[in-house]
């Protein structure tokens, strides 16, 4: 038995952790199990992914995982940018956090089982709050914990609660509520992905040249949209100089490019005449 | 039984680092090494580690430190990558001139520019002339026993050499999987030095030294690792007396007694090797592995041995530009008399570039030197 997960999150949501607490919970009932995050850009926002294998055998695959069983998705924002159901076997499983139901979902439908969950309404009735961005990853666990796993509630809510210090009481609330009204559709079909063809990359020079978009439209990364008021800037260029996506252009006065704006607010930071104010950032399209 | 915790392989080379009893660690952080001074300022912080922590202004000076607190007669550690260990390059030296048994881990990361975070063995080994004995592990069991073990070994009066412990940036550094924290009293007692700096009796040291001493001296340090070689059976009888683990420290061989095409590999990959052996042998193919843990001192009769007739396909995950893979060169000088159609260079992984089993599968099978995609 080797059992693969793969966890898609954005970063601060705690995928990352979440794959470790799912292999210690894994190694705690007695199995051999491994949680490999891959990092990219280590900014908060960024997609994250993550990897646990479980198995009843020493592991010794030190790759990623191609094909997962399972998938957890941490944020319904993020399908819009990553192929979420790459490579999942036939008849595997999709654990989503939506305010969806499993018939809604537009992909795997034919081939996935699938779990939905409102993790991040879960999370915010829970208090579950990091610089008041919703953490989901625990009440992830116990929705991932009703697909097919041989892991047991209890051995995962007495680690979080032994590791969580005074958030364990909350956390281990958020993951039995998680368990309790997940969502679960079983669907037995054979539907097959179409891999796109990769480009071939040629690399002679490493040279870069100043352009926005290379981490794709990082819009959708953004949880506050910050606002120039044009009454109070006084031009200075501070934050067209700062911005670390360049998403300041310069036409007759400094604009923010909100396809590229992942909503940092370094600009907000270094404006001298407080000129640029934020608020939390909602997208009607996802 | 011993307690088994869920620890990232840097995680794991901390706690090694504490239950070794390191008095002193001198640091600088460095993606992907970073979380090891992280886990050890908490260490000592809480007052578990019973250790001085130096912060240093760069990695120059942390092993500048990790010298002076080993000359002083403690046990010092670090950790560091990349280009970190490039910085260190000049103090990596000294530090095997001195003979001050320092024990480093390093996660091993690509070197720039073309900035790249990921796996590549290619900062240990461009470090391989400079004296340290160096060792490549392929889980975090393995980062944690040899961090004890490098200490016995490099202690030990007849070597005195420094040790590098590595380990695959990410693939292992940020990697959790269990390990049995074992404590290491029984195994490592206090670090006595043959001399140490003492404001009492004051010396100097590292000073001029004519042409026929220098030699001396430069010979020394190449019985040294002869020596360590011929420690390390006994260094690991030891180690499983103790703990029950056996943890080889010059090579792991994988049924390559009746293999007729032998994968030599060496780190993480090496692990995933062996899961590529098992799958070639299903397909019939008679597929063998050895992987090479310690490649300073290079235990070219070991490897005689056991290759002598076989084809030999060697992977490195590394480049030295101008001549190929070093693990491909030093093998093909270790086999000198072996025709040389029977080796096979292999480069892959470069720059964290994923190595799965079907990467082995493929390489075995197909002319390309190279392999720069991900055969998932
Ligand atoms: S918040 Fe401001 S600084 Fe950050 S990306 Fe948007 S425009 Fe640039
Ligand atoms: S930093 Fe503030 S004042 Fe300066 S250009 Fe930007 S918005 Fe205007």
């Amino acid at each position: 038995m080797l059992i693969s997960i793969r966890f898609h999150g954005r970063g601060g949501q705690g995928a990352v952790t979440a794959s470790k607490l799912l292999a210690q919970t894994a190694s705690e009932m007695g199995y051999y199990s491994q949680s490999m995050p891959f990092f990219g850009a280590e900014r908060r926002g960024a997609p994250v992914i993550s990897f646990t294998r479980i198995s009843d055998e020493p592991i010794y695959e030190m790759s990623q995982v191609y094909h997962p069983n399972i998938v957890v998705v941490l944020d319904p924002v993020i399908m819009k940018v990553v192929d979420v159901f790459r490579g999942v076997k036939e008849g595997g499983w999709i654990v989503a956090n939506t305010t969806k139901k499993p018939d809604e979902f537009v992909f795997g439908q034919e081939y996935l089982n699938i779990v939905a969950v409102d993790a991040t309404g879960i999370a915010i009735k829970n208090d579950l709050l990091v610089a008041g961005m919703p953490v989901v990853n625990t009440p992830m666990l116990g929705a991932l914990l009703r697909a097919d796993i041989p892991l047991n509630i209890e051995v995962l809510e007495g680690i979080v609660a032994r590791k969580f210090g005074k958030e364990g009481k909350k956390n281990v609330k958020a993951i039995s509520e998680a368990y309790e009204f997940a969502e679960v559709k079983l669907i037995h079909g054979s539907g097959k992905r179409r891999y796109p063809k990769k480009q071939k990359i040629k690399v002679e020079f490493p040279i870069s040249t100043p352009a926005e978009g290379v981490a794709g439209k990082t819009k959708l990364w953004r949880d506050f949209r910050p606002e120039i008021n044009y009454d109070k800037c006084n031009d200075c260029l501070n934050c067209w100089l700062h911005c670390p996506e360049s998403a300041i252009r310069l036409n007759d006065r400094v604009e923010i490019d909100y396809d590229y704006c992942k909503g940092c607010l370094v600009c907000a930071a270094v404006c001298p005449k407080k000129a640029i104010t934020s608020e939390r950032e909602v997208f009607a399209d996802v | 039984m011993y307690e088994v915790e869920i620890l990232t392989g840097n995680e794991t080379a901390a706690y090694a680092a504490m239950n070794s009893n390191v008095r002193v660690v001198a640091a600088y952080p460095i993606t992907p090494a970073t979380p090891v001074v992280e886990t050890i300022s908490k260490l000592v912080e809480s007052g578990k580690m019973l250790a001085k922590f130096i912060r240093v202004e760069s990695e120059h000076s942390a092993m500048a430190a990790c010298i002076g607190a080993s000359a002083a007669g403690s046990r010092a550690f670090t950790a560091t990558s990349s280009h970190g260990l490039a910085y260190m390059h000049e103090m990596l030296h000294w530090a095997t001139n001195a003979r001050t048994p320092i024990v480093m881990a390093v996660a091993n990361r690509a070197i720039g520019p073309g900035w790249n975070i990921w796996a590549d063995l290619g900062d240990s080994l461009s470090q391989r002339d400079t004296g340290w004995m160096q060792f490549y592990c392929s889980n975090n069991q393995e980062i944690y026993d040899t961090i004890a073990m490098a200490y016995k070994l490099a202690e030990n009066r007849k070597v005195l050499l420094p040790a590098m412990v590595c380990y695959d940036g990410f693939v292992l550094s940020h990697t959790a999987m269990p390990v049995e924290l074992t404590e290491f009293g029984d195994f490592l007692h206090e670090y006595e030095p043959v001399w140490k700096l003492d404001a009492e009796k004051p010396f100097t040291h590292g000073n001029i030294l004519p042409p026929e001493e220098f030699a001396e001296l430069r010979h020394n340090v190449q019985k040294s690792h002869d020596r360590a070689l011929k420690l390390m059976h006994k260094v690991e009888e030891e180690f499983y007396e103790l703990y029950g683990r056996r943890t080889p420290l010059i090579l792991e061989e994988y049924k390559v007694e009746d293999a007729e095409k032998v994968i030599v590999t060496m780190g993480a990959i090496g692990s995933e090797a062996k899961v590529a052996v098992d799958s070639l042998r299903e397909k019939r193919v008679k597929a063998g592995l050895v992987r090479l843990r310690c490649f300073r001192p290079f235990p070219e009769k070991q490897l005689k041995e056991l290759l002598e007739d076989k084809k030999i396909y060697v992977f490195d995950r590394a480049i030295s530009p101008g001549s190929g893979g070093p693990l491909y060169q030093e093998l093909k000088a270790a086999l000198a008399s072996t025709p040389i159609k029977r080796i096979t260079p292999r480069i892959v992984g470069i720059g964290g570039i994923d190595v799965t089993k079907r990467t082995f599968e493929r390489a075995l099978f197909e002319r390309k030197i190279w392999i720069k995609e991900v055969i998932s």
